[in-house]
Parts: structure tokens; sequence; C-alpha cells
């Protein structure tokens, strides 16, 4: 299975489990950002270029399920995948605490930018007390799934490899680097 | 966890946010593909929704009593007080409710004399955002377009927003971006109201002017015209008229037709001849 199969089946299934399964359950009106999940997920396990490509699709399936017009998410989901994407190369690795912290802060960002660019569309005209409160609730409620979708995300945009190998061509050096330094899995 | 670097992420971004909007702009000014595209994503998902609502239709019932019990008894609560204080109403309500006809009648309204579909409401669409926005059981295959006034026997509910072919969403007369001509039935005066969000209200802050007599409880009815709407369906009651306004007059109505716990609506069969483009759905009524 080809690393774009892979993650096409995920927005894909993502898409519809956003517009029927997780649409139902909502608590106080606020449902699970789950295509905001995996956009955030996807800067994390790929890396910020590949985040946010993925955040950009992610985003334009969130708005043909949906009513927003088609770019709203992907316009907010991109930006906030790449970031998470540097910052994930550049915190600390392992510390699971601060991980969880870090995704339910992201997710959160994910549900103010949308918001914040749909209002400056003449969308979403929610004020600032009801927009943290289902930002924090959706965080939240989308943590709650993001233990399993993250061995999936991680899957799909990875296939279990790492994003980047440094290959140093010099066999005396006992390791092998590229000249670009980098050679990313597509 | 990703590597460090991502020296390419900067210019890729910049291709994605420019896509983004040149996606959004293109939407904005009417691209037909673009709204053809949502429609059809949204026809395929269509099978799946409707197969997960009946399917979750108990584990919904089960956990909406689960978190919402406490409001289920108080609301059980406040029905039972509600209809003793109705028993104790009614001869008051008749009267409202033959003044309110004489009112009507007085202007020729009859809101269903014309063509309509009755829709059942399904929720609200997707996302935490679609707030002031309802979902309906159909579509373009039962004739529904949109733009159609959307209506319950008392009055105006808002207007169908988007329309796909067994779904649509309704845009209801308090969101914020809703736009009505209306017609103030005792003075006559006409004014442009919107929708007032949060509060539950209309709001009528164009065309009426300082020195015009306006009473609280007067009947609010559209005006027609230019109007998305056919004119004289009820809108509401004024509940505050503004009559110490020094600039600018503010005028309050409060919907006839309850917004809140709808299960079922019409939808009037009037199709709209577009003057532009808009999907947005910020063209005024």
């Amino acid at each position: 299975m080809t690393g774009r199969f892979r993650v096409f089946a995920l927005l894909l299934t993502a898409a519809t489990l956003q517009a029927t399964l997780f649409d139902e359950l909502r608590i106080d009106g606020v449902a699970v950002e789950y295509l905001l999940l995996v956009a955030v997920l996807a800067g994390h396990h790929g890396g910020p270029e590949r985040g946010a490509v993925v955040a950009f699709l992610a985003g334009l399936l969130h708005d043909s399920v949906g009513v927003s017009p088609l770019g709203l998410h992907a316009l907010a989901f991109a930006p906030v995948a790449a970031a998470v994407g540097h910052l994930s190369a550049r915190l600390a690795a392992g510390a699971r605490g601060l991980a969880a912290l870090g995704l339910l802060a992201a997710v959160a960002s994910g549900v103010g930018v949308a918001a914040a660019i749909g209002n400056l569309f003449g969308l979403h005209p929610v004020d600032a007390t009801t927009l943290f409160g289902t930002a924090v609730l959706a965080a939240v409620m989308t943590g709650t799934v993001a233990v399993p979708t993250s061995r999936i995300v991680q899957w799909a945009v990875t296939g279990g490899l790492p994003v980047d190998v440094n290959v140093d061509r010099n066999p005396g050096a006992g390791s092998l680097r590229a000249p670009t330094g980098r050679i990313g899995r597509r | 966890m990703a590597a460090p670097g991502g020296g390419r992420s900067r210019p890729t971004l910049l291709i994605l946010v420019a896509a983004a909007l040149t996606l959004l702009t293109m939407q904005y000014r009417g691209v037909e593909p673009l709204a053809a595209f949502q429609r059809g994503v949204r026809d395929v998902v269509e099978p799946l929704r409707s197969a997960t609502d009946r399917i979750s239709a108990p584990f919904r019932s089960a956990w909406n009593g689960l978190l919402d019990y406490d409001e289920l008894v108080a609301e059980n609560e406040r029905l039972a007080d509600e209809l003793a204080r109705q028993r104790g109403r009614r001869l008051t309500a008749e009267a409202d409710a033959e003044l309110l006809d004489r009112l009507l009648g007085e202007v020729g309204i009859d809101v269903a004399g014309g063509r309509s579909v009755v829709v059942r409401i399904l929720g609200t669409p997707p996302g935490n955002f679609a707030t002031h926005t309802i979902e309906v059981d159909k579509g373009s295959d039962d004739g529904l377009a949109e733009g159609m006034p959307v209506v319950t026997a008392a009055g105006l509910v808002g207007r169908l927003e988007t329309v796909d072919r067994s779904r649509s969403t309704v845009r209801l007369a308090t969101h914020p971006e809703f736009r009505v001509g209306v017609r103030l039935v005792g003075s006559q005066d006409e004014g442009l109201a919107r929708g007032g969000g949060q509060t539950g209200f209309l709001v009528v802050d164009a065309g009426i002017g300082l020195d015009a007599k306006v009473e609280a409880g007067e009947v609010v009815v559209t005006s027609g015209g230019r109007s998305l709407f056919p004119a004289d369906v009820p809108v509401g009651r004024v509940l505050d008229p503004d009559e110490d306004a020094d600039y600018e007059r503010t005028v309050v109505v409060e919907p006839i037709a309850s917004l809140e716990n709808l299960s079922f609506l019409n939808v009037l069969l009037i199709v709209d001849e577009p003057t532009s483009a808009d999907p947005s759905g910020l063209r005024g009524g």
C-alpha cells in the first residue's frame, strides 16, 4: 500500500467518522473535531511539510461534509499542523504529559483559528466566551480518541518509518549523510 | 515524532494558504463547480449519515438521557407548571389568537395557501460553529432550492441555505447574517430586520424613522417587493419600539414562530430568481 493511498484512506475514513459517529455524540452541542485531530497528528508524526499537506486536505474534507465555504478549514488546519510539526521537533520527545497538553492546545487553537477565520468571512458568529468554552470542550472530547488515532495517523503518514533519514556518505564516519541532509519517505 | 527542519515547509505552507484563499474567493464569487463538489461529497456521505442516524438513535437517546438527565427533570417540572398556567390563560390566549387573526386578516395574510413541502428537522449540521442553522430531511429531489422561505403555521422561521439531494440546511431568522424586509402592520412602516444572534430576537435597525409611531406588541410581517420572501408572512411582534432613540432607531422584534423545540417545518416552493451568485448566503432578504 503506497503512502498516498494510506493518507487518502485515512482522510476518507476520518471524514466519514466526523460526519456520522462523532457528529451524533455531542456534549452541550459540541462534537469531536476528528479531522482537526488527524491534521494535528499528521503534523506531529509527519513533520511540518507533510503535516500541512495532510491538514489542508483534511480541511477541504471538513468543508465538504459540513456547510462552511470550501477552503475555510483548509486555511485554518494547514498552519496549525505546520506549527505542530515544528514544535514537535523542538520540544522534548517522550514527555507524554507535555505531548497530551500540546495536543489539547493544538486542537483548541485549531478550533479557535477556524472560528476566527469564519468570523472574518461572516460565518460562525460566536462571542469570545462561547468560543473559549467550545474550543476547550472540543479539545478535551477530541483528546479522548487521540491515542488510537495517533497510531493510525503515524502508520498512514510515515508507514512506521522515520520521516527524515540523515545519511552520511563518508563510510569512515560510521554513518551516511546525503548531500541534502534529508531523505523524506514519500 | 517528526524530525526537525522543514526548510521546505514554509513555501509549501504558503502555497497551501494561497490555495485555500483562492478557493474561498472562488466560492464567494459563486464558482458553481465548487458548490457542486461540496454537494457531491455530502450526497456520497448522506447514506452513511442516514444509516448512522438510524443505528445510533437508541444510543443517542441514552447518551442524551445520561448527559441531560437533570435538564430533562427540570424541563418536565417546567412543562407541568406551564401546563397548569396555560389552563388558566386559555381565555387570554384565545383572545390573543383572535386579535392576531384579525390583524393578519386585514392584510390578507395566507401563509399556508401556497405550495409547500413539509420537512423534518434532523438537528444541527456537522461542525461546532453552525449556530442558528438546522438540518432538514429533504432536498433537491423533493423540489427544494436554495433561498426558499421556511415557515411554520405561526410564521417565518428562516430560509434554505444549502440544498443537497436529500438534505438541506436552514438559516434561522435569528442568525446574525439573516436579513428580511419587514412591515409593521399597525403603522405600515417598512424596514430591514436582521437576526439578533444569541438574543433570539430580530432587530429592525434600518428604515424605521425616529418619528414613526411603533407600539409594543405590534405585528410585524414580511414586506415582499424585491425581497426573497413573499409579502405578509408573519415575522413577530414588536418587543421594544425604542421610542427614546435619539439618533438611530432599533426596534426589537420577538419571533412569532418558536425557534426552539421545532420538529417539522414548511418550505414554501417559491423559486427566487437570483440576481447575483452568493453561495455564502449573505444576501439580504
